[in-house]
């Protein structure tokens, strides 16, 4: 079992197939990063011609000058109880900002990695798990090399489980690779720090509000390994569905086009379909799993974590049953 | 050799990476779906008991004024912290030998709802039928989002977002006066902290917002309307803290005396 999950991944890198993803990888990301650069100068040069200060050197005074705002906030009996929460997870970060004489415009590589997993987790990250599994089991026959590996003195099922398995195996290499390519290469453009920073998280979503009492602070490390977990999940997820596919479709062509459509799909689906509440359930709408953790997500009636996890969880584990019954059962004939 | 090699690094990070993601991937959901993760409290400066306990002024020796509306309201920007709470008592006890005091309802980022809603809750009653004064600055928040919008938009959403304030600010009036209809109510008018950046297009849209709300606030015989915008437009600099948003010290100071020229004869009279 062992050796056949090496042989697949082998086969895999023989391919090139990895290589390329983490070629994407490292191009997009050096020009999101230099892009970030430019508009982060851009941003500087506006506010200080909009606010007549120069926001780089008078931010200091500003945030100070914020803190004693917030502090009188909370101290005030009038406001409002559930705002508090935020204002003082907003006070914790300022003071932050202060004490390590840090201006909170800054891009950092902290901020950057983790803003790039929760820009890509809903369709740049599954179109590169995508690449490498669509053809996982539909191109062993579009090459023919199927009936080399069914007639071997192996199961089928123990066959399938290593090309799955290779696949999971896969799945946390790149999303380790986007992270570390991601946090060498912004660093190279804001520096290397940040990650000590606090991030507020701890949103939830009651009775279709987005309830902010709950609100805490996390250091940045954490969070972004939050965003990335949350990443691999939704990797292994579309992984499952597009291997499944892939079983199932026996041209490669059909199988990525399949699930690509499908993906992109999603991102519309719910535009045109908002009153539907059957879409709910389609794994496309709940890709967006990183918007639970920051709070930045229009609280829809019923959608929260636990639901978008479940039904994703329900797509994978069907996916894989599917996949397997289907290719025990089928004929292989090439 | 090379593909062993690579084999076992790949191994390596897929177990390690399988472990930490899983480890992060259960925080994950602890956080956005626990009860209550841990309480963020810490060391909180200790709440100040609001002054509804105090005597009403009606017969005793004292002015009461009332705070209500945004962070302008409240005073935010005043690096000294004392905002018209400060200022205007400081003012208003020049002319009278009388106690003044101040309750300051003032909430940042009030929209013009907010303030109908936080006065319909009631909570404030007993505060309101108490003032002999209620300071009331509004407005700001609802027109401040339209500024960044193009041309065309932005006529569009000042009509939708002036009508809605005005009839907020009708029921806001009306709410006053059921609990209190003897108090004089001041109100401030907007001043645009944008003014070196804006057209006068923007001039113009914000006096047609200060005219109505001017037209609508001087229906009531006991209310006045006290610009702001003339006091600032070109004191800016002076008059702005550093958020450039609100006004500093010296612009609270200087609304201040304004507003207390302008009751002085209530005061000294009374």
């Amino acid at each position: 079992m062992f050796s056949l999950i090496e042989n697949e991944v082998i086969k895999m890198i023989s391919k090139k197939r990895l290589l390329f993803v983490l070629g994407i990888l490292i191009v997009l990301i050096s020009i999101f990063a230099y892009g970030q650069n430019q508009s982060q100068a851009r941003t500087k040069a506006q506010l200080s011609q909009r606010m007549g200060i120069s926001a780089t050197d008078d931010w200091r005074k500003l945030a100070d000058q914020q803190l004693i705002d917030m502090k009188n906030r909370l101290d005030s009996p009038y406001s409002d109880e559930k705002s508090k929460a935020s204002t003082r997870v907003r006070m914790e970060q300022l003071q932050y900002n202060v004490d390590q004489n840090i201006n909170p415009l800054e891009q950092s590589a902290a901020k950057f990695t983790t803003t790039f997993m929760q820009q890509a987790i809903f369709l740049f990250l599954p179109l590169l798990i995508i690449m490498l599994s669509a053809d996982m089991v539909s191109g062993e026959y579009s090459s023919g090399t199927i009936k080399l590996l069914v007639v071997r003195n192996v199961p089928r099922w123990k066959i399938l489980l290593s090309k799955y398995l290779t696949l999971v195996v896969l799945e946390v290499v790149v999303v380790f690779f986007a992270f570390v390519i991601a946090a060498v290469i912004s660093g190279f453009f804001f520096g290397f720090g940040g990650w000590q920073a606090p991030v507020a998280t701890g949103f939830k979503v009651l009775a279709g509000k987005l309830d902010t009492t709950g609100v805490l602070n996390v250091p940045q490390w954490q969070y972004s390994l939050m965003v990335y977990s949350l990443g691999f999940f939704v990797a292994f997820v579309v992984g499952s569905i597009s291997f499944m596919i892939s079983v199932l479709v026996k041209s490669t062509a059909a199988s990525i086009g399949i699930i690509m459509s499908t993906l992109v799909a999603g991102n519309f689906i719910s535009f045109f379909l908002a009153d539907w509440k059957l879409t709910r359930y389609m794994f496309m709408v709940n890709l967006r799993l990183t918007d639970y953790l920051s709070g930045s997500f229009q609280p829809v009636e019923g959608m929260n974590m636990l639901f978008s996890v479940t039904v994703l969880l329900g797509w994978a584990i069907a996916s894989i049953i599917i996949s397997f019954v289907y290719f025990t059962k089928q004929d292989i004939m090439v | 050799m090379l593909n062993k090699s690579m084999w076992y690094s790949i191994l390596t990070i897929a177990c390690v990476g399988f472990i930490v993601l899983s480890i992060g991937f259960y925080q994950s959901i602890i956080v956005t779906t626990s009860a209550n993760p841990q309480p963020a409290t810490k060391a909180e400066a200790p709440q100040t008991t609001p002054d509804l306990t105090k005597l009403p002024s009606k017969n005793a020796n004292s002015f009461k004024v009332l705070l209500l509306g945004d962070s302008v309201a409240k005073g935010t920007g005043d690096e000294k912290s004392k905002g018209f709470s400060g200022y205007l008592q400081d003012n208003f006890k020049n002319s009278t030998p009388k106690d003044i005091l101040v309750d300051n309802a003032g909430v940042d980022g009030l929209e013009s709802l907010g303030l109908l809603e936080q006065l319909q809750s009631r909570k404030l009653d007993k505060t309101i039928s108490d003032s002999d004064f209620i300071l009331v600055s509004i407005g700001g928040n609802d027109i401040r989002s339209i500024l960044t919008m193009n041309d065309l938009a932005k006529q569009d959403q000042f009509k939708v977002r002036q009508d809605s304030y005005l009839a907020n600010l009708k029921l806001t009036m009306k709410t006053i006066r059921t609990t209190n209809p003897k108090a004089i109510i001041i109100f401030l008018g907007l001043y645009n902290p944008y003014e070196t950046a804006s057209s006068v297009e923007d001039t113009r849209l914000l006096n047609t917002w200060n005219y109505n709300s001017q037209l609508l606030i001087e229906q009531d015989g006991k209310a006045i309307f006290i610009p702001t915008h003339d006091l600032l437009k070109f004191n800016l600099a002076r008059y702005t803290s550093k958020d450039g948003l609100h006004p500093n010290s010296a612009g609270y100071q200087a609304i201040s005396n304004r507003i207390s020229k302008s009751v002085e004869a209530i005061i000294t009279g009374s």
